[in-house]
């Protein structure tokens, strides 16, 4: 087929509107943003990629539609991990292999029998194009607009110093004007919060997350906090570029996520932590922990234990006492290209475990390790208790 | 007698204007067909038969129902219980035989009415008239369709009185040494009967033929190529035309192996001029022009209509623009349609110019 840039664009909406059709209905029974997230992902790839094809493919066999799918479901996956649509994998295969054997069926069956010149007009529908043009963009623009209307307010908190500790009861999005500090903590109670350029110190923690979901920490600094810094209980997080200054602070880890297994990963990305007994710990929890700075710990840098599950990647550890990157009590660990160097040995305990190792893995945990850097540490890599590491080629 | 619509050519473009008209909603009632036979793929046949084509060039869709789908691809997926076929036409390897194109041909004519519309006649005489066009005595028709079909077999001049010669679309045996003038499908074809009849080939052709799967490229099949096309001037779209109707055949080790290894026999090759063969085919082609059709010179010339060279100017959906108003439509199928779609001569032309004459008879 010989399609027109038009063509083209109208044969993908009418292979699409039944695909959204479903979502549509899905989104407002579930009550759940990313099916229309995902439609929106296949329709804007498929139709930028509408353009791309049109001067590079004057004429477009019928095999053709097998790799050009693939390639198009590579881009879509792509969108959708970048833009952090919470798609559940396997729908949103099915919903793009669906999409597909539509406008299969479409294109090469239905519309040439439907439309008498759909062959000769390159794939454009007459009057029915724009109608279905606007049968797709009309759900979406109301789509849009329900949803600009229900984001979470924002709420500006202004420079200087305001009295914790600052309670979160709502949706929200709390934004910090330069300079802004809040002084004794936030405990969020809400799902569906955003904080973002916000300096926290003192509290008894920190950030308190505790039960609820959807909660993004971006840009927060938080120092003098008498326990953690930023304390994560039964809820999956997204920390991005904070800074944990925990100098000074015994007991205290950075960042504590625990017991969130059932409530799906959390990201901690570019953060910088210094100082407190474990820079970066999970307790049964899935995370996704990487390019993150941990320094000058006393108990571990980073650590994934009691059966947590995820990734260890690119961080950098220096100065840790005892243990630079921890796997233990039958988590499992993916720990890749981090750099960690000038653990110390920690000689209060003379306990074997705690020597100076650069990554230890222990008490029947599984570890894979891949292309990290542990060079100026006392010892490299520790395995103990039953537990099993691999190397990833 | 006098209706709506008439039709006139009762061959391939002729029939798939009658499918497209009755798609429409046309009852059987509002369309006539004047034809000289009631078998619209008599001519085509004859030519087959002369060329002793197997399979037709053209693909799935190469048939005379309105819609690309379903095509010959999917009828013969059927018969055969089989996939192949439409694994074959997704990869644009599929080609009918001709038996398989014409049994088609059959069974739609069987079952369209087509007989019962078909008024045995040959019409001479177009005149336009208030609302409509006079058909010789036959009547006033409000919308025709002129598909006369090719107007005769073009000869090369020198070759016109040897009495070696013989067109390729005429019966014909092969003598042991025979020329074969052309460098087109049909020539192809008669390449490998005669390699394949144990006859020593001489190829004598002017230039050297293209290999393309389909008698012009591809996105002039559709409105991607042809919207440019329409846009050019008549003079640069009868040159254009030129330059996509040379001689080609299809690329493919069924055209090649067998030219290859009578090559290396010393049973095939090219030479500049025919002399000496036994036989010589003139794969030339068919006469080109409006002024070798019967009905179109006296049209032109009567009613001072448009011409560009050997065409008669044409509007993208194949009306002739003078003749054609909000009360009646003038239109052209077949090869006369070239200048609104280059490949009309096939089956896909006579159906592109069979839904825009669909259109117009159907909105007014």
């Amino acid at each position: 087929m010989s399609y027109t840039l038009r063509g083209r664009i109208e044969s993908r909406l009418a292979a699409l509107a039944l695909p959204l059709a479903a979502v549509s209905v899905i989104s407002a029974t579930a009550k759940q943003w990313w099916p229309l997230e995902l439609a929106a992902v296949m329709v804007g790839v498929g139709v930028a990629f509408d353009f791309v094809y049109h001067p590079v493919l004057p004429y477009q066999p019928g095999w053709a539609a097998l790799p050009l799918g693939l390639f198009e479901l590579a881009a879509v996956m792509a969108a959708v991990l970048g833009l952090h649509v919470r798609a559940p994998l396997a729908l949103a295969l099915a919903l793009f292999a669906v999409g597909w054997a539509l406008a299969q069926i479409l294109g090469h069956a239905l519309l040439p029998w439907w439309r008498l010149s759909y062959a000769e007009d390159g794939g454009e529908l007459g009057r029915a194009g724009p109608v279905l043009a606007l049968g797709v963009v009309v759900p979406f623009a109301l789509a849009g607009m329900l949803w600009y209307l229900h984001l979470p307010p924002t709420v500006h908190l202004a420079s200087g110093l305001h009295r914790g500790p600052y309670v979160i009861e709502r949706r929200e999005r709390l934004v910090g004007d330069r300079g802004a500090v809040v002084v004794g903590g936030i405990v969020v109670r809400h799902s569906d919060v955003t904080i973002s350029h916000v300096t926290v110190i003192g509290g008894e923690n920190g950030i308190v997350i505790d039960g609820v979901d959807h909660v993004v920490l971006d840009h927060v600094s938080v120092s003098q906090s008498a326990l953690d810094g930023i304390h994560v209980r039964r809820a999956a997080v997204v920390i991005r570029h904070c800074s944990i200054d925990m100098r000074g602070i015994r007991f205290g880890q950075g960042i504590d996520i625990s017991y969130g297994t059932d409530k799906g990963e959390s990201l901690v990305r570019a953060c910088g932590v210094v100082g407190g007994q474990e820079g970066i710990v999970t307790h049964s929890a899935m995370a996704e922990i990487a390019q993150n700075r941990v320094s000058s710990t006393s108990l571990r840098g980073i650590s994934m234990t009691e059966m947590s599950m995820g990734g260890v990647e690119q961080n950098t550890v220096r100065d840790a006492n005892g243990v630079g990157i921890f796997c233990g009590d039958h988590s499992m660990c993916s720990i890749e290209r981090n750099d960690v160097a000038r653990t110390r040995v920690d000689a209060a305990d003379g306990d074997q475990t705690r020597a100076g190792f650069a990554i230890e893995v222990q008490f029947g945990a599984e570890a894979e390790l891949s292309r990290n850097e542990l060079a100026g540490n006392p010892l490299g890599l520790g395995v103990f208790f039953d537990s099993i590491v691999r190397w990833k080629r | 007698m006098t209706g709506r619509v008439a039709v006139v050519g009762g061959g391939l473009a002729g029939f798939i204007a009658y499918l497209t008209l009755r798609r429409g909603g046309l009852g059987p009632d509002e369309i006539t067909v004047f034809a000289s036979e009631p078998d619209p793929a008599a001519a085509w046949r004859r030519r087959a038969a002369a060329i002793r084509q197997t399979h037709m060039r053209s693909e799935s869709d190469g048939h005379c129902l309105p819609t690309s789908f379903p095509g010959l691809a999917v009828r013969d997926a059927r018969q055969r219980r089989s996939l192949v076929p439409l694994v074959r036409s997704i990869c644009d390897r599929y080609h009918p035989t001709v038996e398989d194109f014409l049994a088609h041909v059959e069974e739609l004519r069987a079952c369209s009415g087509w007989t019962t519309r078909v008024f045995p006649a040959r019409v001479a005489h177009v005149r336009a008239v208030a609302g409509g066009f006079e058909l010789d005595d036959q009547g006033v028709f409000q919308h025709v369709l002129l598909a006369t079909g090719h107007p005769g077999n073009a000869m090369p001049e020198d070759l016109g009185s040897d009495s070696r010669a013989v067109h390729a679309y005429e019966p014909h045996d092969y003598a042991p040494t025979v020329c074969v003038v052309g460098a087109g499908l049909a020539a192809a074809t008669e390449w490998l009967n005669a390699l394949a009849a144990g006859s020593t080939v001489i190829s004598v052709r002017r230039r050297e033929p293209v290999r393309r799967p389909l008698n012009v490229p591809r996105p002039y099949l559709s409105r991607r190529g042809l919207s440019a096309f329409h846009r050019l001037p008549p003079m640069r779209r009868v040159g254009l035309l030129r330059s996509l109707l040379v001689p080609s055949y299809p690329p493919g080790r069924e055209w090649d192996e067998p030219l290859a290894r009578a090559g290396a026999d010393g049973r095939f090759r090219i030479e500049p001029s025919v002399n000496g063969a036994d036989q010589v085919i003139c794969a030339t082609g068919f006469l080109r022009g409006y002024r070798h059709d019967a009905l179109l010179r006296p049209l032109v010339d009567e009613h001072a209509l448009a011409t560009t060279e050997e065409w008669v100017v044409l509007a993208p959906d194949s009306t002739v623009p003078a003749l054609t108003d909000s009360t009646r439509t003038l239109a052209l199928s077949g090869v006369a349609a070239q200048l609104a779609y280059p490949a009309a001569d096939t089956l896909m032309g006579a159906r592109y110019v069979a839904h825009a004459f669909l259109r117009r008879c159907r909105t007014r």
